[in-house]
């Protein structure tokens, strides 16, 4: 692909929309005990675009992202996620698209204690029907990418600190090339230096041309990541931010 | 999928270790149980078991085990004899009989009188005797028949048929050649001590011949027990027993029919048959009980992780699978310890004297029994699965 072809390309991708909601809810429980989580969410998040939610607990940042990545059925409203609307997919359909189109980073890291770092990078590739070898072959390629030696690849997350064990995540949320990753606070449990590494890491290597980044976080310390920042209230989007200054940190979107 | 299903097994130690125990002990017990209940069973037909020289057993038709017994007229044996295709044709009288020790103590035994011609019917002696003993007068064979302690006679002749009470609490020594007990106030002597097979249940046996039998037990218009017959060289066993009921409209089985007859009478009729039952479902439940929580424990304690899985895309079907894989792994190592353990245990029960018998069901009885209660126990945690919500690992819900 010559330069100018690369170029078109880039930014015929950076306009296409990735995540189109408009009027989402969700509501746990009923009668009395019902919930409203999100009461009409509008959003749009284009590709190559890494997007924050912020706002206080309980405003239905996770309920949001659970909806985006199939994980929640809405009740109410419309939205397309990578051109599909889960309500027209079954269970498994829905279960098989989030194996093939997204990944996750979540909280508390959340490996498999009994699994190498490798073996648990490896993980969304054996779902997806790769070998065995094959999958451990380009988890270790990964885990290099995110700075990884060849003991470090063999450890068990029991044996690496917080910041090496959300490196694994980020490697295990973007080792199947997912259109999509959603990171559940992915900074909380760190502190400061690796929360840093790891946003660095995943506007580097996980945010493409064609990928989209959401980031629920409570974490200021990161916004200065985002291309947007959403903030939530009573499970509504009320305001769309530009994030704070982004200093020196590289990034990949152009 | 099921690798990784492996690995978190394995990598808990504690819980696979439960799992096996588990699984293992449910294995050995059943299996165990099964044996013992099979040796128990062999030992119900250890009459026809040592007689290998009777092709075919005739009785009474009202006959149906060897150790549910009505006596035939002596004219039967003649009946029998004169059938084309029998070579020969022996009586054999069982009966039960109370015998007097030296130091006046009852003891109840089987009485088993043997053709006095041909002392067919007589296992083979401890000692190096011979079955030719039994032609001395009132001469009788004792045999513990899989008891323990009930052929002891006392040690000193000044506790040997004592005037007045009983010396029961005198030193003891086993019955030998020479000693004398009393049947039906007539003496015997002990000619020697055969090596018969154990009997289920246990009892002691006294061997003699077909005519001091007749001499000792209390009279009795028919005596016969069982004719046994061997055939003529080349006549089948089952189409001579066939014919010798056509002939003497008597009851005619082929040695191994009566085998199974006898085993399938036990079976409708012993209480140990209950007994065995009992333990069995006990084996199972307690088995149930282990590998089921610990199987429940282990899955729900891991939810977290298959939920992330599911999250990744692994289908509710993956993830039952990978429990399945993870149970079947425990069934197969669990089953094989519980077997060699079984198999080890058998060895020191049977050295014992205990009626251990593995026969080829038994681990087949064991297996299924694993495999129940691991579909059990995969089920039993599967649920958590089946209802767990795949957002639920997520930091905010």
């Amino acid at each position: 692909m010559s330069g100018n072809t690369m170029k078109s390309f880039i930014e015929a991708t950076k306009n296409q929309t990735a995540v189109r909601c408009h009027g989402v809810t969700k509501t746990y429980g009923q009668g009395k005990a019902a919930v409203q989580a999100l009461r009409g969410v509008d959003l749009e998040i284009r590709t190559g675009e890494l997007l924050m939610l912020v706002g206080p607990s309980g405003c239905g940042k996770t309920t949001l992202i659970s909806v985006l990545a199939g994980l929640l059925q809405r009740d109410g409203g419309d939205c397309s996620v990578l051109d599909h609307d889960y309500k027209q997919m079954s269970f498994n359909e829905t279960t098989r698209f989030r194996g093939r189109n997204i990944g996750f980073v979540f909280q508390t890291f959340d490996l498999i204690p009994a699994l190498t770092a490798a073996e648990n990078v490896a993980t969304p590739l054996l779902i997806n029907g790769v070998k065995w070898p094959a999958a451990l072959e380009k988890a270790g390629a990964v885990l290099k990418v995110v700075g990884f030696d060849d003991r470090m690849i063999h450890s068990l997350p029991t044996d690496l600190s917080g910041g090496q064990q959300q490196r694994v995540a980020v490697a295990r949320a973007m080792v199947h090339d997912p259109r999509m990753i959603v990171c559940d606070e992915p900074t909380s449990a760190l502190d400061s230096e690796s929360g840093h590494m790891v946003m660095s890491l995943m506007r580097q290597f996980a945010l493409g041309k064609d990928r989209v980044l959401v980031v629920v976080t409570h974490d200021t310390r990161i916004f200065e990541f985002a291309d947007r920042i959403a903030r939530m209230e009573d499970g509504r989007i009320t305001r769309i931010e530009n994030p704070p200054s982004r200093g020196n940190v590289p990034l990949n979107n152009p | 999928m099921n690798l990784i299903a492996l690995k978190m097994l394995l990598g808990d130690f504690t819980k696979y270790a439960g799992l096996l125990f588990g699984i293992a002990f449910t294995s050995f017990l059943v299996t165990f149980a099964v044996s013992y209940f099979g040796g128990m069973m062999t030992r119900s037909f250890a009459l026809i078991a040592e007689n290998p020289r009777a092709d075919v057993w005739v009785m009474d038709p009202a006959v149906v085990a060897v150790d549910s017994v009505i006596n035939l007229p002596a004219a039967d044996l003649s009946r029998v004899r004169s059938v084309e295709g029998v070579q020969s044709a022996v009586p054999l009288a069982v009966a039960q009989a109370d015998a007097r020790f030296p130091n006046g103590r009852f003891q109840s035994f089987q009485v088993i009188g043997v053709d006095d011609a041909t002392l067919i019917g007589v296992p083979p002696m401890s000692g190096g005797a011979t079955a030719a003993v039994l032609r001395a007068p009132d001469a009788v064979i004792v045999d513990a028949g899989g008891t323990s302690g009930k052929l002891e006679t006392p040690l000193l002749k000044a506790d040997q048929w004592p005037r007045g009470r009983p010396h029961l609490d005198v030193p003891m020594r086993l019955l030998i050649a020479g000693d004398e007990l009393l049947v039906n106030d007539t003496r015997v002597q002990v000619a020697g001590q055969s090596e018969a097979l154990p009997r289920f249940p246990p009892r002691p046996i006294l061997f003699t011949t077909y005519s001091t039998a007749e001499h000792i037990l209390l009279p009795e218009r028919r005596r016969l027990t069982f004719v046994l017959v061997t055939t003529v060289p080349g006549v089948d066993a089952h189409t001579l027993a066939a014919r010798i009921e056509e002939a003497t409209d008597l009851r005619a089985r082929a040695s191994d029919d009566f085998k199974t007859d006898t085993v399938k009478w036990m079976l409708a009729n012993s209480e140990d048959v209950g007994d065995a039952v009992t333990m069995l479902s006990i084996a199972m439940l307690v088995g149930f009980g282990v590998t089921g929580v610990m199987m429940f424990m282990f899955t729900n304690e891991n939810l977290k992780y298959y939920a992330v899985l599911n999250a990744m895309g692994a289908t509710t079907r993956s993830l039952l699978i990978m429990i399945c894989s993870q149970a079947a792994l425990c069934a197969l190592l669990g089953t094989g310890l519980g077997l060699g353990l079984c198999v080890l245990a058998g060895q020191v029960f049977v050295n014992y004297g205990f009626p251990f018998r593995m026969m080829w069901f038994a681990p087949v009885v064991g297996g299924t029994a694993v495999l129940l209660v691991s579909i059990g126990a995969a089920a039993f945690s599967g649920r958590s699965v089946l209802k767990m919500q795949p957002a639920s690992f997520l930091a905010g819900r």
